[in-house]
């Protein structure tokens, strides 16, 4: 009895240390973005790895999503006589969660386990000794670079992934459905300018609807590296930090998206 | 052959019985200063005199018995078991110090603790006399500047080109311009015997392994450093490559009088460019002398060890 509460003892330890370690992490790459010095060359190089090279999958996805959103709505709101709100429900489903979600989801599975696969062979073969006796701070020279571009790039990837998934669900409505293009775009203003502004300006479901890939940024990259740098056990360790890396921050986004949309809906109203 | 006949630990004390009897009420004192008791029995065994000295005497009469380069003193570590036990050695300017002992006794642990990439629980590492185990980060990593670190795999950045692998520490520690850089690199790679014309543009994956070794002692010596650390350079190599690699070690004493530490299980190396051998035998320098003693002790590790490889 004593020895399986040592052994729950050591255990939670280990689980609190693990959580002390990611976000000491997080903490040492975000303070080194503003310490000299700057690794320029690396940032534009991970802004084209994880924004530039996610456009296609993201489009994608986001495309498909849209129709498929505007395709399965429509046999519900049509029971109704609904289907001219089509526009107001796929813009609000879009902004909201599926875009800031999906880009999420999408990231996390290519960017996140190349993130984990390229920094744990780093590990394996020494590179990042290397980089530490060659006077590097591996954090700085790695960590920093991949943190920063995910928190810049996972926004504009969303934008863009709200637009062509409201585009794809204008495609099916006009041409499945039978709502006019014109009418379909003016609902979905709509939906956007009935949540009201922040800053005036800024509609509201904007403001939401970028926090989140801006936090699900930070969770991606700060995972992804962790267990990258972190990688123990050879090329076998290597694929394990891979698939920790998408499942936990597949499931922080998820769980992280709830209580985010709680607090947010309770700050921003609506 | 019975482990107790392999156990290093089993030469006989070359001191007097009283001073034996000290050590035993002195307890833990006691254990600290074994290996060093049996490195000096191993020594009476041998010569009365100490060679090493003199050769230091001889070759660098200036730097005889000043401040050594790198100094392990008393140093223990462990993770969650002991990894390194009372290690105690030495490197004076222009040595090279070759770490030998089977797999899994610490021989690389202790290269980490010259670069302060590890922290010894107890006892001090020092370079030129200044202990560097109570460093901050940045401090460790300036530190590190001065040592240049060859290893195991080569550890080449795999995303870079040969040329900006060997330029990366004259980037990140110097101001030299692009100019100045590249006419280092080709200087650094000419000294490992490479073409800079024909290597410079290409992958570390477009090498061999011998080739990547040599860029990675180009890359090691970019920045001028005074101690050059080897992790195993020769593992993995054929017999040609690994006696070019031991030439090069060698060249670098030789012509820039650098003070080496070399981490090997290649005896025949061992013997060619070490001024000093340091035996590691589980967590403990059992044996820190000149080649010709090694070969000379009749203590039963040492020749099992040196018949076995």
């Amino acid at each position: 009895m004593t020895a399986l509460a040592e052994r729950l003892a050591d255990a939670s330890k280990h689980k609190l240390r693990t959580v002390q370690e990611y976000f000491s992490l997080a903490g040492k790459a975000l303070r080194f973005a503003f310490a000299r010095p700057f690794y320029a060359q690396d940032l534009v190089q991970q802004m084209d790895e994880i924004g530039v090279k996610s456009l296609g999958i993201v489009l994608l996805t986001g495309f498909f999503t849209g129709m498929v959103l505007a395709l399965q709505s429509s046999v519900q709101m049509r029971a109704f006589g609904a289907t001219m709100y089509i526009g107001r429900l796929v813009s609000a489903s879009m902004i909201r969660e599926l875009g800031p979600v999906l880009a999420g989801l999408m990231v996390a599975g290519r960017v996140g386990s190349g993130i984990a696969a390229q920094l744990g062979s780093m590990r394996v073969t020494e590179q990042i000794d290397a980089l530490n006796t060659l006077g590097t701070d591996p954090i700085k020279k790695l960590v920093t670079p991949r943190v920063l571009a995910a928190l810049v790039m996972l926004p504009i990837l969303t934008i863009i992934n709200d637009f062509v998934g409201i585009l794809g669900g204008g495609l099916i409505s006009s041409l499945l459905v039978g709502v006019p293009t014109g009418y379909y775009w003016r609902t979905v203003w709509e939906q956007i300018a009935s949540d009201g502004f922040t800053l005036r300006y800024i509609p509201t479901d904007f403001v939401q609807g970028l926090i989140k890939p801006f936090v699900f940024g930070g969770i991606i990259s700060i995972t992804a590296c962790y267990f990258g740098i972190n990688t123990t056990g050879g090329t076998e360790g290597v694929g394990q930090s891979t698939t920790r890396t998408v499942v936990l921050s597949s499931i922080l986004i998820l769980v992280v998206d709830y209580f985010l949309t709680q607090i947010l809906l309770s700050v921003l109203g609506a | 052959m019975t482990d107790d006949a392999r156990d290093p630990t089993n030469v006989p004390p070359a001191e007097p019985d009283a001073r034996a009897g000290e050590r035993r009420q002195e307890g833990r004192r006691a254990s600290e200063r074994r290996p060093t008791t049996i490195r000096r029995a191993i020594r009476d065994e041998l010569a009365d005199d100490d060679p090493t000295d003199e050769y230091w005497a001889e070759t660098h009469p200036q730097e005889h018995r000043v401040v050594p380069v790198i100094e392990l003193d008393h140093v223990y570590l462990a993770f969650d078991r002991p990894i390194l036990e009372d290690v105690s050695l030495d490197a004076r300017k222009g040595e090279t110090i070759c770490l030998v002992g089977e797999s899994g006794t610490g021989k690389s642990t202790t290269l980490k603790l010259i670069l302060r990439l590890l922290v010894p629980d107890r006892g001090r590492v020092c370079i030129h006399g200044e202990d560097i185990t109570d460093l901050t980060f940045e401090e460790a990593l300036e530190a590190r500047q001065r040592m240049g670190m060859v290893f195991q795999s080569a550890a080449l950045f795999d995303s870079m080109s040969v040329y900006e692998n060997v330029a990366y520490p004259l980037r990140e520690h110097t101001d030299l311009d692009e100019d100045a850089i590249e006419a280092r690199v080709r200087e650094k790679l000419a000294f490992v015997d490479l073409d800079p014309d024909q290597v410079m543009g290409q992958l570390p994956s477009q090498l061999s392994g011998g080739m990547r070794k040599r860029v990675g002692i180009a890359r090691g010596m970019a920045n001028n450093p005074e101690i050059m650390l080897y992790d195993e350079p020769t593992s993995g190599l054929d017999p040609l490559s690994t006696g070019t690699i031991t030439r090069l070690i060698m060249k670098l004493q030789r012509e820039l009088d650098v003070t080496s530490v070399v981490v090997s299980h290649d005896i025949r190396s061992v013997f060619r460019m070490a001024t000093r051998v340091a035996v590691l035998y589980e967590r403990r320098i059992v044996f820190f002398g000149t080649p010709e003693e090694m070969a000379a002790s009749d203590n039963q590790y040492l020749r099992d060890f040196l018949g076995g490889s």
